[in-house]
């Protein structure tokens, strides 16, 4: 029993951060949206590193899976509304609808893109999202190019305050809980037979099968339960949050790239990583915002390199060469 | 005892009046706060939108005076960050613009989509919204209740176009629509052939050709074959060269040509030549060269407010310290921070209820223009577009007829 609780140590640095940050926001006048925006990044790099840092695989198009979840919660609400009677449940069954599009686009994708490696995977993810986009706006369905705008019915079906407190808090609330959820999946594959598989996987694939190991089993059970997080991110924090989808605004590559910076910046493959990163990059976009507006990005694009220099396996990856045989060990992972 | 208790009361009422009319006179300036895009895919439109506000916020302070609240003449302030054009950036900006800064309105960022990811925060907050860069009108429909618009809704680009045609040769009604598929432009679609409708045009021809397009021939063989008078169309700069070299290329002539978001850029004409340009018409929500001026005002019973056209195009090169030209975003932005002063000076606070329904009630025109809205949703009635047309390589305002630099050539010149 200790046994199986001490493996879950290292979630209570990724948690402690979860919730300072929270009470950061919580508390201090102006901060919330600040705190929420880095959730954001933390969250989706947690779940875009139980794919890419365990497998190996760097999934150029995880956007799809966010831009999904932001589809499926927006056509929740947009068509379920109209039933004032089912209240709250509107935003259950718009999640449900995000899981269910992730769910089937992953095993899609997983299907097509994961039977090729290295650059050619990239390729066809970033193929399937682009298809994706324009495939919406070709075919005109969920509103085309025109998107889904559906504030004004969520308002018409919760009421104004209501709407109010789920758009600027609760939203942001439970990309929290996502974050949270992500930290422990990741650590329970990696303390489990899924992991040790991926791992195998990561390291020589081919050597890996030849063992025994069933690696597509492992590769789409992590592809899946990635996509899924990625679209619960996409769900809250811009379908709930913001009351629209437009197709060109969702399925946008810049935020891949964003998921793969976050998870550099801290350590792929590690727990605490994806979280620093996020700190990290969230953090020195919004000062550098603040501080000289229009110029932020000179500034970063340095700031970004140094670390990696710095930092080559990410903070965290060199943290944890540091705390070796030491008490603080069992918490770095 | 009774005497002393009256005189306790109206000793207290003395105090509370005399807080309350020392709270108004303790304001020492008036914030304007703006997400503003000065980096990403809306960075040139940020560019200029800081311009505008820069330029007018200059006028008002130096020139005006200062917004007149309570007796006393109040310096505007102007704090802007950059959200990169992202959804994620507004809405951190905006809470810290409201919070942190105590800004007294803010100003959105640009596009549809960008002002709708801060309208929920701005609504949390009770905050006045203004939009200078968000044309959908369904950000209208979505029942926000601070929120206000400064330019034109999309539906209504080619409302004037459409009114020209019909001033100048009633007798052209047979009309052809061929728009991008972009929420944009199927806006603009969607109220031209409203509008048509309502005049009694004829429309033969309603597509609209995908994003990105390279090849509009099919599209425009099949508009040819329905023999239209005016074609109203577009979306963007690189499609509007297209359709009007492919409608070249296969000698289709009408007697009018509008292009949305691409006749009316300087670059159009020398991209195109004289021969395809000549006589094409852009819709625009301000061009230099307009005529709108406080005699203007008094003859259509508005009131005036702001620098003339002269002045705000040097204001705007003096706050970028740059010398480009302002385009309409930055004319739009400008007439904001001169649609906030009026309606904080008509209602004498900067409470945000009162400014909010101020600015409901509020007509008046500047160098932009005129500027209406409606009360309820805070859509811009009041403004309308100028329509302006190549000829011989200059933009020459044809429409309204007030702003007018110029007279209309129709029918427009064969390619």
């Amino acid at each position: 029993m200790k046994k199986n609780i001490v493996k879950y140590y290292p979630l209570i640095p990724v948690l402690a951060v979860y919730l300072i940050m929270f009470l950061i926001g919580f508390f201090m006048p102006g901060m919330w949206q600040m705190v929420a925006l880095l959730a954001f990044y933390c969250a989706l790099g947690q779940s875009w590193n139980i794919f890419m840092g365990m497998t190996g695989y760097v999934d150029f198009g995880y956007v799809t899976f966010i831009a999904l979840g932001t589809y499926g919660m927006s056509l929740g609400i947009t068509y379920f509304s109209q039933f004032e009677w089912l209240g709250m449940g509107i935003i259950v069954i718009g999640l449900i609808l995000a899981m269910f599009l992730a769910a089937l686009a992953a095993l899609l994708e997983a299907a097509i893109a994961l039977r090729l490696r290295g650059a050619y995977f990239a390729i066809a993810c970033i193929g399937i999202n682009e298809g994706l986009r324009y495939f919406i706006e070709g075919a005109k369905i969920w509103g085309g190019s025109e998107g889904l705008i559906f504030f004004g019915a969520l308002t018409q079906s919760l009421g104004r305050e209501t709407v109010n407190q789920l758009t600027t808090f609760w939203a942001d609330f439970s990309v929290f809980v996502i974050a949270a959820l992500a930290a422990f999946l990741n650590m329970h594959y990696m303390r489990s037979k899924i992991g040790y598989a991926l791992t195998a996987v990561r390291e020589d694939e081919d050597a890996a099968k030849v063992m025994g190991v069933n690696t597509t089993k492992y590769k789409t059970l992590a592809f899946l339960t990635s996509g899924l997080l990625g679209a619960a991110v996409g769900a809250m924090a811009w379908g709930l949050k913001l009351g629209h989808v437009y197709p060109g605004d969702v399925f946008v590559i810049h935020y891949t790239i964003e998921c793969i910076v976050v998870v550099l910046l801290g350590g792929a493959g590690t727990l605490l990583g994806p979280v620093v990163g996020g700190l990290i990059y969230g953090l020195s976009k919004y000062w550098l915002a603040i501080i000289m507006p229009g110029f932020q990005l000179l500034i970063f694009a340095p700031i970004i390199i140094i670390i990696i220099v710095a930092f080559p396996e990410g903070v965290i990856g060199v943290l944890k060469q540091r705390v070796k045989r030491t008490a603080l060990e069992k918490y770095i992972v | 005892m009774k005497k002393r208790i009256v005189l306790l009361v109206i000793g207290f009422a003395a105090v509370f009046g005399f807080l309350l009319a020392t709270n108004a006179l303790a304001i020492d300036k008036v914030v304007i706060g703006h997400p503003a895009c000065l980096s990403g895919k809306y960075a040139k439109a940020g560019e200029q939108a800081i311009g505008g506000v820069k330029a007018c916020i200059d006028w008002v302070n130096n020139v005006y005076g200062g917004v007149l609240v309570a007796g006393k003449r109040i310096p505007l302030k102007y704090k802007y960050y950059d959200c990169e054009s992202k959804k994620e950036g507004v809405t951190s900006l905006i809470e810290r613009l409201i919070t942190v800064d105590k800004v007294n309105v803010v100003f959105s960022a640009y596009s549809s989509g960008l002002t709708l990811s801060g309208a929920p925060v701005a609504e949390r907050y009770n905050m006045v919204y203004m939009d200078h860069g968000g044309a959908s009108d369904r950000i209208f429909q979505q029942g926000f209740q601070y929120i206000v618009q400064t330019i034109g809704p999309g539906s209504k680009y080619h409302v004037g176009t459409l009114n020209m045609f019909d001033h100048f040769d009633p007798k052209a009604k047979k009309i052809a629509l061929a728009y991008e598929d972009s929420e944009f432009a199927r806006m603009t679609m969607g109220g031209a052939e409203k509008h048509a409708k309502k005049l009694g045009k004829k429309i033969v021809f309603m597509r609209t050709y995908p994003k990105g397009v390279t090849d509009l021939t099919p599209l425009l063989s099949d508009m040819k074959a329905k023999k239209p008078d005016i074609v109203l169309g577009g979306g963007h700069y690189e499609d509007g060269q297209l359709f009007a070299r492919q409608m070249s290329d296969l000698d289709i002539n009408v007697k009018g040509l509008s292009l949305v978001a691409s006749a009316t850029l300087p670059a159009y004409y020398k991209a195109l030549g004289g021969n395809i340009a000549e006589g094409v018409l852009g819709p625009s929500h301000w061009e230099y060269g307009v005529t709108f001026s406080p005699e203007g005002a008094m003859k259509v019973g508005l009131d005036w407010i702001g620098p003339g056209q002269d002045e705000f195009v040097k204001l705007f090169k003096k706050a970028l310290g740059k010398d480009i030209t302002p385009d309409y975003h930055a004319a739009e932005a400008g007439a904001q921070v001169l649609a906030y002063v009026k309606a904080v000076e008509n209602m004498n606070s900067i409470d945000q209820d009162k400014v909010r329904a101020s600015l409901g009630k509020l007509k008046f025109m500047s160098f932009y223009g005129g500027w209406d809205v409606d009360d309820k949703t805070g859509m811009q009635i009041g403004h309308s577009m100028v329509d302006m047309q190549w000829q011989k390589g200059k933009r020459v305002i044809v429409w309204p007829l007030e702003a007018a630099t110029g007279k209309l050539i129709y029918p427009k010149p064969k390619f």
